[in-house]
């Protein structure tokens, strides 16, 4: 009965510091991820049994997030395995916020989940390793963790990118997001490995206490080491200048997929660089606060001006998350203080994005990539509910008061502030004013345009449920901000 | 370090090259002989060749070396396991047991999917039979 | 003249650049892929270079994750650039332009 006893497992466990709960969500996902291709494989049920393993292995990864929100949040903050997870309200709340996204992401992409035949199974299971994937990247605590849970989340993407084998631009989209995306997770590494260089320690509490305690006699090597991973995770959030693949990939994705990869991007991208930045490199600010301002300021005066020439809904939804990433960066300029508010805004963000790409790929179609924005002139007579919900987003997503946008906005720019970057906050407010040209102009072209096609257009169950909550939740957001604001100041690394 | 510390190098050794010559002398000793011409070229596989190699592989072959690939390199993390063997125990070997799994899983995947099918036809059959079923 | 770590990781640096230049100058993906490859194991060699140097083995360690991290992207990549292949029977990316805005 040794076995059983488990005596010696228990032992060394604690040598490794092991605790379940901290990857709980990542555990639960993959033994739904290897049933739903086992059981598919071997007895062949169809989408039905994918949609319940999928609901099974979100609802079981949210649960246990929560768990960790209860349990390990402020100053029950703890690192496990020997300080490769780091398990506090952070990492809880990404779990939170990530696997609902995934799952509305996934609802909106039914459709084309279906229209793929045996291959939808791998769809499925794609989604969830790239959201399993991105709640490490929120948890890891050390570098090569972190490295480890962007390629799985990457890797997860290109895939997804390129899904459809009907359209040759969707290829094109993935070998693109490929190519580039493996140069910034090349470029992300060397960063890890300087910065390991500089301090001898990839641990992220590690390198704080290093750079906290220790003369360097590294600064050089280090300096490049932090600007590298600021590029190689600029990248991955589509931050100016590094935003190059968005437009392409966004455009030429299908539907169903671009929501989930512009959605899980922001959010594991900026949680992953909040944790190195603010926790790591905290000692550092001064380094690279400034970098970032500029990044920010790049990212939000390109994205507004590239977003008003463009005359695709995607093309056009891609350059204005260049500039959100730009609004989003401008909360990180003050370091640790502002993280709370860029989780406010990348939260009410991931839900726009999702709802807004929900849109595009029920009336577009969720195969095709291009969802040029004739498709939408008087969309409010032919479906009035998707020209509602596609209209909210909009406002939301130009800053509009009483929606989640604009007390986003305020926040990041209250952050901005207090950390005195006037010139970045005036800069910001110009742009956000200027950008609401474009969304208006969706707004006026579904409301005020005679349609060209006729007849309604037909919403499946999964998007209207999603664009049913994504509008609860905007207009919520931003009527009663408050407890969600309160509750983020607890949302922070431990 | 007494040169005791290598025994077990050198048994390992000794294995090795028992192994391999064990086989070349059975397989010279009980395997039947019957020399064809096509079996004496170089680079004899079984089967006559149709032409020379000068052209492009087909796509099987990539897909076949993939998979190679991927589970060929998984194998580097046995050898952190192997370096630290005893000092991890039990705790290590259920670890690694459940790595295992995982990519056994994969193989039964891949293969039950008939990614390693050899033989295109087999797999063309496949197609056509599944195609007739969804059209019943 | 003694070869010290930090003549790897001068080394290194040189390798890196050399294959994100091949990314940003060449036009083929498959030797752009060569590139990203060259451009890991760039990184391998640092990690290595400073272990041995901090005398720390988590150098070492690093590496074996990025070994088999590559080798997942290796396979991906290869496979989109097969299927792209396939379909237009030219791996140049300036063939890839349908998209634009």
């Amino acid at each position: 009965m040794v076995f059983l006893s488990l005596s010696f497992w228990r032992e060394a466990g604690g040598a490794m510091n092991v605790n379940y709960l901290s990857v709980a969500p990542e555990l639960i996902l993959t033994v739904a991820v290897v049933l739903l291709l086992m059981i598919d494989v071997q007895w062949k049920p169809g989408y039905r049994w994918w949609g319940i393993a999928a609901a099974l292995g979100f609802a079981g990864a949210i649960a246990a997030s929560v768990m960790q929100w209860v349990g390990h949040r402020g100053e029950d903050a703890a690192e496990y395995f020997r300080g490769m997870i780091a398990t506090d309200g952070f990492s809880a709340f990404a779990g939170i916020l990530i696997f609902p996204i995934a799952a509305m992401a996934l609802m909106t992409a039914w459709p084309l989940v279906r229209s793929l035949g045996r291959r939808g199974a791998e769809f499925v299971v794609l989604v969830m390793i790239a959201a399993a994937g991105a709640h490490l990247m929120a948890a890891a605590s050390n570098l090569v963790m972190l490295f480890i849970a962007l390629e799985v989340f990457s890797i997860s993407l290109y895939v997804l990118a390129g899904f459809t084998r009907a359209r040759a631009d969707a290829d094109e989209a993935a070998l693109k997001y490929f190519l580039l995306g493996a140069l910034a997770s090349a470029i992300f590494l060397y960063g890890i490995a300087l910065v390991f260089a500089a301090t001898g320690t990839t641990s992220i509490t590690g390198i704080a206490t290093f750079l906290g305690n220790e003369l360097l006699f590294r600064p050089g090597i280090l300096l490049a080491g932090i600007a590298l991973l600021v590029v190689g995770l600029g990248f991955k959030v589509s931050a100016a200048p590094f935003h190059v693949w968005a437009p392409d990939v966004y455009q030429g994705a299908p539907g169903g997929v671009t929501g989930f990869l512009a959605a899980s991007a922001k959010i594991a991208g900026f949680a992953a660089a909040a944790r190195v930045l603010t926790v790591a490199l905290d000692a550092r600010i001064e380094d690279w606060a400034p970098a970032i301002g500029v990044i920010a300021a790049v990212s939000i005066v390109v994205g507004t001006l590239l977003a008003i020439a463009q005359t695709d809904l995607k093309r056009m939804l891609a350059y204005s998350s260049v500039a959100h990433a730009g609004f989003i960066l401008t909360a990180l300029v003050g370091g640790a203080a502002g993280v709370a508010d860029m989780w406010f805004y990348v939260a009410t963000y991931a839900v726009q994005v999702v709802a807004a790409f929900g849109v595009a790929a029920v009336v577009s179609g969720p195969q095709q990539g291009p969802a040029p924005l004739a498709d939408y002139a008087g969309l409010s007579t032919r479906s009035p509910g998707l020209a509602l919900a596609l209209g909210l987003m909009m406002l939301a997503m130009g800053g509009i008061p009483l929606t989640a946008g604009f007390v986003g906005k305020a926040a990041v720019f209250s952050a901005a502030l207090d950390a005195d970057y006037l010139w970045l906050v005036v800069l910001a407010l110009v742009a956000a004013v200027a950008g609401l040209f474009f969304y208006l102009r969706v707004v006026v072209l579904m409301y005020m345009q005679p349609a060209e096609g006729s007849g309604s257009v037909p919403v499946p169950l999964g998007a209207r449920i999603v664009l049913v909550v994504a509008a609860v939740v905007t207009v919520l957001a931003g009527v009663v901000p408050w407890p969600l604001l309160r509750w983020l100041g607890e949302a922070l690394p431990g | 370090m007494s040169l005791i510390d290598y025994l077990p190098i050198a048994i390992m050794f000794g294995i090795a090259v028992g192994f391999a010559v064990a086989s070349l002398v059975l397989s010279r000793l009980i395997g039947p002989k019957n020399p064809t011409p096509e079996k004496l070229e170089p680079y004899e596989c079984g089967i006559v060749p149709l032409q020379d190699p000068v052209q492009r592989f087909p796509v099987k072959f990539y897909l076949v070396a993939m998979l190679f690939v991927i589970f060929d390199i998984e194998i580097v993390f046995l050898f952190a396991w192997a370096v630290r063997f005893h000092d991890l125990g039990w705790y290590g070997v259920g670890a690694v047991g459940v790595f295992t799994l995982l990519l056994i899983e994969t193989l039964v995947y891949v293969w039950k999917r008939g990614a390693l099918d050899w033989n295109i036809a087999h797999r063309r059959r496949r197609v056509v039979d599944r195609q007739l079923r969804e059209a019943a | 003249m003694t070869v010290t770590p930090g003549w790897y990781m001068a080394l290194a640096a040189v390798l890196f650049v050399i294959g994100a230049s091949g990314i940003l100058l060449r036009r083929n993906a498959l030797v752009m892929f060569m590139s990203v490859e060259l451009m890991l194991n760039a990184v391998n060699l640092t990690f290595v270079a400073a272990g041995r140097e901090l005398n720390v083995i988590d150098g070492q360690i690093s590496v074996l994750f990025v070994m088999v991290v590559a080798a997942a992207e290796v396979v991906v990549g290869l496979a989109i650039i097969v299927a792209v292949f396939r379909r237009r029977k030219t791996a140049s990316v300036d063939e890839l332009a349908g998209l634009r805005g």
